[in-house]
């Protein structure tokens, strides 16, 4: 396409404008860093536009520069504290919710051994017992026997 | 692709047109605020919504990406003010549906009709020529003739 046509064609304005799609913003890449007339015509096209919109421009109210400037410092400022935490700290704050506590899995076989011997314990503590209360009982009864054989 | 996608993608000419500069939102904002302000007016005609948007634009993150865009900053702020108007009155629009016949206007469609469709009411360049019954080339020329030295613009 020459370049008188393709200045004719609008594309240049359309793109200037937000209105190409991608593959006519490719062709104006290629037509305008091949062609420094073309180059030279974007520059005076583009102050044109800019002319025009700078016509049509209205004042904003006073607070609205106000809000973009605290979004701006806001945005600056989150950016900042992001930056910083990111480069000085080697760990990540994890919040652990649980209230359990965890040991080695070497305890486990100690713990087992632990509750299994104080059963034995237990079962022998109760046997033990019992048979001395049963011993002592027939102790009474033969005390008893003998008391009366003497009589 | 929709219109803020094609502001940040960066496949326009090469960087031969512009000089190098980082502008904070703020120094942004004193330069090309009203020229903003205007084009966004002329999409949302109500005042408030358009200050919502004009905020919007200016701590948009889109707003770094015209520190490298191939050609001047305004250009830059036309796009994105547009896009986010655009985008704004979509919103707005899919809440309360428009006539289609009020879009379309009567008699032959005049540059004038064409860039308003297309820039103001967001409607893309095929959308127009299907309305208006033309070309997409014819939308694209009529472009030119609106903005050519002894145009309308």
């Amino acid at each position: 396409m020459k370049t008188q046509e393709f200045i004719e064609s609008g594309i240049l304005e359309a793109h200037l404008l937000g209105l190409t799609d991608k593959e006519e913003q490719e062709k104006v890449r290629e037509m305008v860093s091949a062609d420094p007339a073309l180059e030279e015509y974007t520059v005076v096209l583009e102050a044109g536009i800019n002319t025009y919109f700078e016509r049509e421009s209205v004042n904003p109210p006073e607070a609205v520069r106000e809000v973009v400037r605290l979004r701006s410092t806001r945005a600056k400022k989150e950016k900042h504290e992001f930056t910083n935490e990111h480069t000085s700290r080697q760990y990540l704050d994890v919040e652990v919710n649980d209230t359990h506590m965890k040991v080695h899995k070497f305890w486990r076989p100690a713990f087992i051994a632990v509750f299994v011997l104080s059963k034995i314990f237990l079962i022998a503590g109760l046997y033990y017992y019992f048979k001395s209360v049963s011993q002592q009982e027939e102790l009474q009864r033969l005390k008893a026997q003998q008391i009366e054989q003497v009589k | 692709m929709n219109e803020l996608e094609r502001i940040s993608n960066a496949s326009g000419p090469q960087p031969v047109l512009k000089q190098d500069r980082n502008l904070s939102s703020v120094e942004v904002y004193d330069q090309y605020g009203a020229m903003a302000y205007g084009i966004i007016l002329q999409i949302i005609p109500q005042p408030h919504l358009a200050q919502e948007v004009l905020v919007s634009v200016f701590s948009s993150p889109l707003l770094q990406s015209c520190n490298s865009y191939p050609f001047s900053y305004a250009a830059c702020i036309i796009k994105l003010a547009r896009a986010k108007a655009v985008e704004a009155k979509r919103k707005l629009t899919a809440l309360t549906p428009l006539e289609e016949d009020n879009l379309r206007p009567a008699g032959t469609p005049t540059p004038q009709i064409i860039f308003d469709l297309a820039f103001r009411q967001g409607f893309t360049p095929e959308e127009v020529a299907g309305k208006l019954n033309i070309s997409k080339s014819e939308v694209l020329r009529s472009f030119h003739d609106f903005f050519k030295p002894n145009g309308n613009a």
